[in-house]
This record gives structure tokens, C-alpha cells and sequence, in this order.
């Protein structure tokens, strides 16, 4: 096929992907109405289950197998960065030199370190009921832990950054999504149906296996974020091609 | 009619609009800085909307903008540092229009919230975006040629 | 006054990302980047999606960026020890 061609088919595609699009737009129901079929049993079911947070039921309770598809995904990509972005037989590690950072800066990062973490921590602990959950809680606390080399210098984030420790955590956050599903195969239904007991609505252990599936991927999110931002800044700081300067 | 929609829209229209301007184009000190006020736009207009849809829960997003709106700013200042070293410094316009606009939103919202946890959290996030700005502007003004260390 | 909102903050994520593709410098795409996040956490909390919005800014706020920076940086330095390289083998006899 020559480059006319190419182009032919690709213009007979768009045009029928935008005849799809606009065929579909003139069916959907009218923007700001109230007419929400999926929404209604979302919630309805979301509060069934002693959920607050619908958002939350609908990722961990009704939906839980595609988040482990998602948490899946996430750990593939986390594992496939580790192997790319690993020290090549070319490379050699060099020691960073500490960075100077203004003496406000610091103590602010230094205060900073904790709040963020908490609130990081507190994301994930009320995913059943506000906004927020496993997800954005994990990237927050991980993002915590990183004021260290903005603020301070790499060397001082290797010292609290025990990376082993942080690749196991990653597995276990997956293993633990993986074991909790299997509980709803104990209790004699489906693989990760909601078998725990609910408890009361709008309290924190309310809503049965929501809040020990998004403490798991508070934890495999965190360690992965982790896990990530050591092999960039190992290649962007420490690792060296061979004959780089002396 | 909801006046605190009508406040974070007027934010929205007359803050965040200029601030993209400003963020896109020019040297680079000023677009950092610029980003930085982004931020602080972003999170004040996030918690008139919280009061304007009466949604009290919305304001941990606002909180989340003030702990990592200026944890980026540092960011860049760390690692844009060599690159903006000869723009020309910031004066302290921006960090002063920063503490009267985090005033002018959090006064009224404060005086509106009934004393009790949600209030503590107003004030714990209006602290954060004043003190966060002040510090990140530093960190901006600190950033220069000589400090240049590709390592570490 | 919700779709007054709704047309800001669609309004402010276009202007975002327009300027996003614009900006050719990955350094300043960088930028311009977290500046599309927070429209979007705006866009994404008049549409009533607040687990959304924490997401974008989770991700959006300081991560992105970082990685961005961290990859610009590791590929300027290989550059430019190639260059001086290259400088060295010229200067000698």
C-alpha cells in the first residue's frame, strides 16, 4: 500500500468513528437531567452495602474485578520500569553530592514530611466514605516520603528508603486483594463478592471487604510509587555510562 | 443564586485565566512562579466550591492541593534551578497578592463554618497555603546559576 | 450557575491543554503540564467527581512532574558528556 493510499483508509475510518460518535451523542440523554438508571443502582447497592462513599463501592464492591485488573496493571508497569531501568553492565554508580537547599526550605519539607504522610494515610483509611480512597492516598504518602530529595539530598532518602523492603511491600499489596477476593470463595459465592459483615453505615469499618481491598491498594500503590521514583532517580542521580566523566 | 459559586467562578474567570497566561510564556522563573499561584488560586476556588455545593468532604481535596501544590514548586525549583538562573527575580508581588487573596477567601469562609473540626481544617489550610507559598517563593529566589549541581 | 461553572472550567482545560501541546521545551511542557492537572482537578470537581479530581491531583501535582524533570535531566546530561567527549578527542593530537 503506498502513502495515498494509508491515507484513504485512514480517512474512511475517522469518518466512521466520528458517524459513530455523533450518531451516539444524539442519543445520550440531555446534559444536567435527571435521569440516571445507572447512577440510581449504583447507589442504591453502594448503600446496601453500608457504603458511603458510592464511588468506593462501585471500584472495591460492585466492580471489584476490574480494580484488580487496574491494580494489576499498575504492578506490571512498576515491574517492567524495575527490569528496564535497572544498572546496565555499561554503567557504574556514583556517590551523589549532597545538595545545598535553603534552610527554610528544609525545616518547611521537614515539617511538611508528616502532614503529608497523615493526610496520605487518612485518604486511605476514609476511602469508604469520603472522596479519596486507596489510589490518591497511596500517591500522596508516597509523594511524602519524596520531600526528602527535594528538600534535603538523595543520599538522605536512601537512608529511610529500605527499597527491598518497599518491592516486597508492592507484591503483598497485590497478594492481599488477590486472598481477600478468595474470601467471598469461602463463604460459598462468587470470587471477591462482599461476604464480610457490614457494620454500620458512615463509620470506618463499615462496608465489609471495601476497606480491606483499598487498604490493599493503598499499600501497592504506595510501595509502587515508590519503587518507581528509586529506579528514575537512580538513573537520573547515581547510575553513570562508562567512560561519563572521571 | 449561590454566592460562593459566584466567587469561585469570578476566581476562576479572573485568577486561574491570567495565571495560565503567565505559566505558558515569558522566562522561566516567572512561569514557576506562576504555577506556584496556580496552586493557590486552584485550592482557594476548590474550597468555595466545597461551601457553594454545601459538601463539606470536597475540602480534602483543597487540602491536598495546599500540602502538594507547593511540594511541586520545589520540585521544579530543585531541578530548574541551573536553567532559570539568569532570569530576573521575582519581587514580592506575588507572595504578597498570595497572603491577602488566601485572607480575603478564608476570612469569610471561616466566619460562615461553625467552630469545630471543619473550621480547624480551614485554618490548617489557609497556614499551609501561606506558609507554603512564602517558602517555595524562597526556594524560587534561592534557585541560581552557582548552586548549579547536576548531581545529587 | 452549575453550567456557568461547567463552561469555566471546560473553558480553563482547553486553554490549559492547547498551551500544553503548544509549548515545544519539555522542561516548560512540564509545566504547563501541572497547570492542565489543576483545571482538570477544577473541571473534574464542578462535574461532581471529587474521587476523580484527588486522583488527577495525586498524580498530577508533584509526581508527574518529577518523573518529567528526572528523565529531561538524565537525557541532558548523556548529551552533553557526549559533546564534551567529542571536544576532548578534537583537542588531542
Amino acid at each position: 500500500m503506498n502513502r495515498r493510499q494509508r491515507l484513504w483508509v485512514l480517512l474512511l475510518g475517522l469518518a466512521g468513528v466520528a458517524a459513530l460518535l455523533v450518531a451516539a451523542a444524539f442519543r445520550l440523554p440531555t446534559f444536567g437531567s435527571d435521569f440516571h438508571p445507572y447512577g440510581d443502582r449504583a447507589v442504591h447497592e453502594a448503600l446496601a452495602r453500608h457504603t458511603a462513599n458510592a464511588i468506593a463501592a462501585v471500584n472495591f464492591d460492585q466492580r471489584a474485578f476490574d480494580t484488580l485488573g487496574e491494580e494489576s496493571i499498575l504492578f506490571g508497569a512498576v515491574l517492567g520500569t524495575v527490569v528496564l531501568l535497572r544498572q546496565a553492565r555499561d554503567e557504574h554508580q556514583v556517590t551523589p553530592a549532597p545538595a545545598r537547599v535553603a534552610a527554610p526550605v528544609r525545616r518547611y519539607a521537614l515539617v511538611l514530611l508528616p502532614v503529608t504522610l497523615v493526610t496520605g494515610l487518612y485518604i486511605v483509611a476514609h476511602g469508604q466514605l469520603t472522596p479519596g480512597g486507596g489510589f490518591q492516598g497511596g500517591v500522596v504518602a508516597a509523594t511524602a516520603l519524596h520531600l526528602l530529595y527535594i528538600a534535603v539530598d538523595y543520599r538522605a532518602l536512601e537512608r529511610i528508603r529500605p527499597l527491598g523492603l518497599f518491592e516486597v511491600g508492592d507484591a503483598v499489596g497485590e497478594a492481599a486483594y488477590l486472598i481477600t477476593g478468595a474470601a467471598g470463595l469461602l463463604a460459598g459465592t462468587a470470587y471477591l463478592t462482599n461476604a464480610l459483615p457490614l457494620g454500620t453505615l458512615d463509620s470506618l469499618a463499615s462496608g465489609g471487604t471495601v476497606p480491606l481491598l483499598n487498604a490493599a491498594i493503598g499499600m501497592e500503590v504506595a510501595c509502587a510509587v515508590v519503587v518507581l521514583l528509586a529506579r528514575f532517580l537512580d538513573q537520573a542521580v547515581e547510575i553513570e555510562e562508562e567512560g561519563d566523566r572521571s | 443564586m449561590n454566592g460562593w459559586l459566584a466567587a469561585a467562578a469570578a476566581l476562576m474567570a479572573l485568577g486561574v485565566a491570567p495565571v495560565l497566561w503567565y505559566a505558558a510564556t515569558g522566562p522561566l522563573r516567572r512561569r514557576v512562579a506562576a504555577q506556584n499561584t496556580g496552586t493557590l488560586l486552584v485550592c482557594l476556588v476548590l474550597l468555595l466550591l466545597a461551601r457553594g455545593y454545601d459538601r463539606p468532604p470536597y475540602t480534602d481535596i483543597a487540602l491536598v492541593v495546599a500540602l502538594l501544590g507547593p511540594v511541586g514548586t520545589l520540585v521544579y525549583a530543585r531541578l530548574l534551578g541551573p536553567e532559570m538562573g539568569d532570569d530576573p527575580q521575582q519581587g514580592p508581588r506575588a507572595t504578597v497578592f498570595a497572603v491577602l487573596a488566601t485572607a480575603a477567601v478564608l476570612l469569610p469562609l471561616c466566619l460562615a463554618e461553625s467552630p469545630g473540626r471543619s473550621l480547624i481544617k480551614l485554618l490548617v489550610i489557609g497556614a499551609l497555603l501561606v506558609g507554603g507559598n512564602i517558602v517555595s517563593s524562597k526556594a524560587l529566589a534561592g534557585a541560581r546559576p552557582e548552586e548549579a549541581d547536576d548531581r545529587g | 450557575m452549575a453550567d456557568l461553572l461547567i463552561a469555566l472550567a471546560l473553558l480553563l482545560v482547553a486553554a490549559a491543554a492547547t498551551a500544553a501541546v503548544a509549548v515545544r521545551e519539555p522542561a516548560r511542557q512540564a509545566l504547563a503540564l501541572s497547570l492542565l492537572g489543576l483545571t482538570l482537578t477544577l473541571l473534574f470537581t464542578v462535574l461532581q467527581a471529587p474521587d476523580v479530581a484527588l486522583s488527577q491531583l495525586a498524580v498530577g501535582s508533584a509526581l508527574t512532574p518529577l518523573l518529567v524533570l528526572l528523565s529531561v535531566r538524565k537525557a541532558r546530561r548523556r548529551s552533553l558528556d557526549r559533546v564534551r567527549a567529542e571536544q576532548q578527542a578534537e583537542e588531542r593530537p
